[in-house]
């Protein structure tokens, strides 16, 4: 996609002139790549500056080129998926740029949701964390229809509580056990 | 250090009859001074340059202060509050860390400031102390500016620090990444004047923390503060999560501890990196290639970005357990944190935002 092209597509989504600035002075390789993807998927502005501030700091971090990581295995098997609409393409994509920008916060959420699917909980019962783990807290979540099924949930929960895997969760929440990246 | 050698100084009428004046003309003979009815506009916002916030840090202006000098200390929102209040005596800072929040605080109010009123900041000061005799205050005047940077220039601190020695109901603590202490040892603090600096490893201040002093240098200065009968304080704020942080951290506060008295410090805290988007994005225009955006930082619901829960977790509670080796019973707080990680790092979170302000006065729980 030429200067122009990026200029063009910006200015039809209403983007802002800092956007645009930003992408152009990117590496001509690193521009093109996203540009591809910011067309095929159709990109707007808030996705693609979240977009922008990962690779960015990927790229600073780990001493790789933009380009490179657009054009990994991972990035085009998302995006050439054919059981895949544009929006789904969008949200996968942003995923696994996420869990290269932040690879311990992905592990340690990898592990607690590990951790709440080894409990084997009834389907009407929900743990799950806040975004970013933020809070450090544990959601508990369940309904009921009936005293016997309430009754039951209790049981089930006041189970789980007792088992390692729960005690696991508080552990990672806390920062007192590591995963294998952050030890 | 480098020395601040600023390439002009503006005064407005009025200022010029000022002690603060006198100061600055034999402290900067070499530094053409220019004199301005009035310096309304002296911001550098909107201006065309490339770099506004650090080009403002090359002119300083001396006016009087309009406003009030002594405020609470805003805190952030949601977050565990120290019950602070500040005092403003400048506005702006020569040193130029990439990570500080005046480049956007001061956005829209660059200019580099001091001000030439200080029997106005004292009479302002004493009215408050007296009217509250029964609340103990824990006053700091590096909020917009670091405390001593400018000392050895405008012996601003010099005529403050007579007055408040001789409260009783305050502490005033001159927050700092200098080492301009000298005019300092020849006063007598009488226990009420906390020098407290900002500390981190040197790699961090080789990297990110432009034109101030280095570690050995603050180190001394603090030891020289405390001879001279200070009390002390660090702030180990921002904390940098990098890998190899923790040998250098270690290493940092066994050199910090074997050279002060811990006994005689009056407070240390805690806080890792935090930067609102919009600082962020100014970072990465002024400071490229820093490191600290790459850090595994969330946003969290006050608006700032933060190492991920459990991260910072783990980090607060290795640096307490680094500190509490040689220091047990030193008073350590969290800057700017919420209950969730007060409790998960120290077991408990103050009830509310006194019991932790008494808690830092001479005498109170650690």
């Amino acid at each position: 996609m030429s200067e122009t092209e990026i200029r063009n597509y910006t200015i039809a989504r209403g983007f802002q002139p800092r956007t645009l600035e930003r992408w152009l002075s990117w590496e001509p390789a690193d521009r093109d790549a996203l540009a591809e993807l910011a067309q095929n998927l159709k990109i707007g502005e808030n996705h693609l500056r979240d977009l922008m501030d990962w690779l960015e700091e990927i790229s600073l971090r780990d001493r790789l080129r933009i380009h490179d990581l657009l054009r990994s295995k991972a990035i085009a098997h998302i995006e050439t998926d054919p059981r895949l609409g544009r929006t789904d393409k969008l949200k996968r994509i942003k995923e696994q740029v996420r869990r290269l920008r932040f690879p311990r916060l992905a592990e340690t959420e990898d592990a607690i949701r590990n951790e709440i699917q080894a409990l084997k909980l009834a389907s009407e019962i929900r743990l799950s964390v806040p975004p970013g783990l933020e809070e450090g807290s544990l959601r508990v979540e369940f309904k009921a229809t009936s005293h016997d099924q309430l009754k039951r949930m209790v049981t089930q929960l006041n189970d789980a509580a007792q088992k390692d895997s729960v005690r696991e969760i508080f552990e990672l929440l806390a920062g007192r056990r590591t995963t294998r990246k952050q030890s | 250090m480098i020395p601040f050698q600023p390439e002009k100084v503006i005064v407005e009428r009025g200022s010029e009859l000022s002690t603060i004046f006198r100061n600055l003309r034999r402290n900067l003979p070499q530094v053409p001074f220019e004199f301005v009815e009035d310096l309304s506009t002296p911001s550098e916002s909107g201006s065309t340059l490339s770099d506004p916030f650090g080009v403002a840090k090359r002119k300083l202006y001396l006016t009087k202060h309009k406003g009030e000098f002594l405020k609470k200390c805003p805190g952030s929102a949601g977050q565990v509050c120290c019950n602070y209040f500040v005092i403003n005596f400048a506005s702006n800072c020569p040193m130029d860390c990439s990570y500080c929040y005046l480049q956007e605080y001061l956005a829209d109010n660059q200019a580099f400031k001091v001000f030439s009123n200080v029997g106005d900041l004292i009479d302002e000061a004493d009215r408050t102390l007296k009217k509250h005799r029964g609340v103990f205050f824990r006053i700091g005047t590096g909020e917009i500016t670091d405390s001593l940077a400018l000392e050895p220039y405008t012996g601003t601190v010099g005529e403050m620090i007579p007055y408040f020695a001789e409260q009783p109901n305050v502490l005033l603590e001159l927050k700092t990444k200098s080492d301009c202490v000298e005019s300092l040892l020849n006063l007598d603090p009488k226990g009420r004047i906390v020098v407290a600096w900002s500390m981190n490893p040197q790699s961090v201040i080789d990297w990110d923390e432009h034109g101030t002093a280095s570690f050995g240098e603050r180190l001394n200065a603090a030891r020289r503060c405390q001879d001279a009968g200070y009390r002390l304080g660090f702030h180990f704020d921002p904390i940098i999560e990098y890998p190899g942080w923790e040998t250098d951290y270690q290493a940092m506060i066994e050199e910090i501890f074997s050279t002060i008295d811990w006994r005689r410090l009056a407070w240390l805290s805690l806080g890792v990196l935090r930067n609102t988007p919009g600082l962020k994005r100014t970072m990465r225009e002024r400071f490229p290639k820093t490191r600290l955006l790459t850090g595994e930082q969330v946003l969290c619901p006050d608006g700032k970005f933060r190492y991920f829960h459990p991260l910072r977790v783990a980090m607060y509670r290795k640096m307490i357990h680094w500190i509490r080796r040689p220091a047990p019973t030193v008073k350590i707080y969290l800057c700017m944190e919420s209950r969730e990680v007060w409790q998960q790092v120290f077991g408990f979170a103050p009830a509310c935002e006194k019991e932790l302000g008494n808690q830092m006065a001479p005498g109170g729980d650690s």
